[in-house]
């Protein structure tokens, strides 16, 4: 079957929960995605936003619930697990290694084929190929954002989550975050988008979530929002969610 | 300075797609690949602590240099009125012991700049296949340490090897390959202490007892030239240590890595 | 939005009284018999070794510490084998009930251990005239000493306290199978010695008099364990849901 026919949601969260010891950081959160839906979260800090997209794609063992990618449950499914793809604020890169290494290294670890073509071409995309044998560790803020975006994309992720990417980034690079977010909404890729940013995440989102204190407090389509008042929706819902 | 591939130079912000379009305009999606294999993964990861060792030369050069001053300082704390050669074995794998855990702890802290670990967690590899990753990089550094070690002791210490060379590889490489499981394994546990690596000599040194007594009989017997048949015991128990622990700490890494 | 609050997982709620799950009255109440249990024997024991066994014909009465020793060493092991056991149960089912056992039995066995580490060499002292011998397994009850000490610093040392019991607890079973190995190496290294030491503080002879009495002093040191472990076991669930209680949202 193939992926745009799946009748299986992109993404589907089932009571899932997250415990460390007695304390929570996510407590019971139910969602699903169709392929292609563009969803933007917003919530304060310790709202248990990174620990939810960890969860996601399977960095993370939830304590209750379970996570399933295109049906398949991203935890016992080394499948489910390529379909993802996460850019965080971390870059996941190795500083002694050079751009190329770093890609080579990842196109190694998913077995993926034509190894070489793809490193080249993922570079290029994110116009680093000049820099290919040049080691991360002298790469500024920016280049190496780049580069992560294209570890992220390198093995053709049907679902990209993305934890506040846009955090230190140089205009240039945040220019190329966005131009690359409006190219993924192709109707084939899910996408979770996790900022602080009101008007930027509101940009490209087809469905808007507010997540206070391990919660989803607000899900709704990015239709029934008014950028103008948003803000002020928003701090009124993660206040009354405290 | 590389320069550009021939063909169009792409503007630099391009699309995404891209990124998984080939050459020849096909997409690859991650629906059409297989997967690594097993073996594919532990060479992935083994190669990549390698290359990053090969670069930096870190590792080795303090495990090495730490393994010489060791040498220097028994040369001063040894009375001469004792006979280097009957003390050589033991002298040797006290050196070796104390250098291959200080370069353990390091391996681990190179996975937590910038997280890569958590990038690597995020493919669909095995726990067993980054575990043994891990370890084989780890038995070559260390046996690379070693290869230096031996010849300086007996630089230092006159100390002529009269027994069978073959014999003390045998020993050299099974003792480690012990030495190495559990050090990776306890090394990525030390890694997300407080205490990091100053923990790590505490947790190692008794659980490696079995490796040192019989690592430095084998090796004694061998420096006055006793016959290969006189070590077979203690390879033979070197070799079932390592059997039963490659195994449990393969099985029981995952536990270590779960947030 | 939803109401309903979601709970922590088994073990972390505190049940509240009557409830079945996890009562810690009955836990008292064993460890209080098993205590009342362990002094009578404890004092059948003590009648035993000053008045019922022989004084041994060539240590004399600095034998009597034998009846220390050995129980001391039993029950040393058997506390490492309850956490090694208890370990691998927490690592495949996360019940930190498995935990608060393994740690309680720990923290006994670790106190036992020290016993042997002290009656030996003070038995040895005059048997010997050497306060510390490489016997066997003298040797294998120090390095059980250091796994115990490795085990308490990665329970403290770890960033947050579940990951440290996690560590703690495959310390427990690597050290559980590396033991048998250990041993077997101990072993093998004094036999290499010329003049292998062998400790035999029971003396030349089995006489009955002296087993009985030794038995008698293990079930003492036994059921002495288990008291204090269960005491120490509610301790440590005590802590768990006050600290539950603590974090827990108002």
């Amino acid at each position: 079957m193939s992926a745009a026919a799946a009748p299986a949601p992109a993404v589907a969260a089932r009571g899932v929960e997250k415990w460390y010891g007695p304390l929570a950081a996510v407590r019971g959160i139910d969602f699903s995605l169709a392929p292609g839906e563009f969803v933007t979260v917003f919530g304060p800090n310790g709202a248990g936003k990174t620990t939810l997209l960890r969860i996601l794609c399977g960095a993370v063992k939830p304590t209750r619930g379970a996570v399933t990618i295109g049906g398949e449950d991203v935890g016992e499914s080394g499948a489910a697990r390529r379909r993802i793809g996460l850019l965080s604020h971390q870059t996941f890169l190795y500083p002694g290694l050079s751009a190329a290494e770093n890609l080579d290294f990842y196109a190694r670890l998913y077995g993926l084929p034509r190894r070489g073509e793809r490193v080249e071409a993922a570079l290029v995309s994110v116009g680093l190929h000049d820099r290919r044998a040049d080691r991360v560790r002298t790469f500024s803020r920016g280049m190496q954002q780049r580069l992560a975006l294209a570890r992220t994309l390198l093995h053709g992720p049907a679902v990209i989550l993305l934890d506040e990417p846009y955090t230190g980034l140089d205009p240039h690079a945040a220019a190329m975050l966005r131009t690359v977010l409006e190219r993924l909404k192709d109707g084939r890729r899910t996408v979770v988008l996790v900022t602080h940013n009101l008007s930027q995440g509101l940009e490209q989102a087809d469905r808007v979530v507010v997540q206070v204190a391990g919660r989803w407090v607000s899900d709704e389509p990015r239709a029934a929002v008014d950028a103008a008042s948003f803000e002020r929706v928003y701090t009124d819902r993660v206040a009354a969610a405290v | 300075m590389t320069t550009l591939a021939a063909g169009p130079r792409e503007p630099a912000i391009a699309a995404a797609e891209d990124v998984s379009v080939s050459s020849d305009g096909r997409a690859m999606d991650a629906d059409e690949t297989a997967g690594a294999p097993f073996l594919a993964q532990v060479w992935a990861v083994a190669r990549k602590d390698l290359l990053l060792e090969v670069r930096s030369r870190e590792r080795l050069m303090s495990m090495a240099t730490f393994a010489v001053l060791v040498a220097v300082v028994f040369s001063f704390a040894v009375d001469p009125a004792v006979r280097a050669r009957s003390i050589g074995g033991a002298m040797i794998w006290v050196t070796v012991l104390f250098a291959g855990t200080l370069g353990m702890g390091r391996s681990w802290a190179l996975e937590r700049e910038a997280e890569a670990l958590t990038g690597v967690m995020l493919a669909p590899i095995d726990h067993g296949a980054l575990f043994l990753g891990k370890w084989l990089a780890n038995l070559a550094i260390v046996l690379a340490v070693e290869a230096l070690v031996f010849p300086v002791f007996a630089l230092f210490f006159n100390l002529g090897f009269q027994g069978s060379l073959t014999a003390l590889a045998a020993v050299v490489v099974l003792a480690t390959v012990g030495f190495m499981a559990l050090g990776t394994l306890f090394g990525a546990i030390a890694a997300h202490t407080r205490l990091g690596e100053t923990l790590l000599p505490i947790l190692l040194l008794p659980l490696l007892a079995p490796v040192v007594i019989f690592a430095c009989a084998a090796t004694q017997r061998l420096l006055v030239g006793r016959p290969v048949a006189d070590v077979v015991s203690q390879l033979k128990m070197l070799g079932a240590f390592d059997l039963v622990f490659l195994f449990v700490c393969t099985a029981v890494f995952g536990a270590v890595l779960e947030e | 939005m939803e109401t309903t609050t979601a709970t922590p997982p088994a073990g972390y709620v505190h049940s509240g009284v009557g409830s079945s799950n996890d009562s810690l009255a009955s836990t008292r109440t064993w460890a209080v018999g098993l205590g009342v249990l362990a002094g009578l024997a404890m004092l059948a024991s003590l009648y035993m070794v000053f008045f019922y066994a022989p004084t041994e014909a060539t240590m004399g009465i600095v034998q009597r510490i034998f009846y220390v020793h050995v129980p001391s060493a039993w029950t040393a092991f058997m506390a490492f084998g309850i956490v090694a056991l208890c370990s691998a149960g927490y690592l495949w089912l996360r019940d930190p009930r498995l935990d608060a056992i393994a740690v309680s039995s720990a923290e006994l066995g670790v106190v036992f251990t020290t016993i042997v580490l002290i009656t030996g060499p003070l038995w040895g002292r005059i048997a010997w005239g050497a306060w510390w011998v490489w016997e066997p397994r003298l040797t294998l009850t120090l390095l059980l000493w250091f796994i115990y000490v490795g085990y308490f610093m990665l329970r403290g040392a770890a960033e947050n306290p579940e990951r440290g019991r996690r560590f703690a607890a495959i310390l427990g079973v690597v050290g559980a199978i590396d033991i048998p190995l250990i041993h077997l190496s101990v072993q093998w290294w004094r036999s290499q010695h010329p003049k292998p030491v062998i400790m035999r503080p029971e003396g030349a002879q089995a006489d009955p008099a002296i087993v009985q009495t030794l038995l008698v002093s293990l079930l003492a040191f036994t059921l002495l364990f288990f008291s204090l472990m269960l005491f120490r076991y509610g301790l440590e669930r005590l802590q768990t849901r006050a600290h539950a209680l603590r974090a827990a949202p108002r």
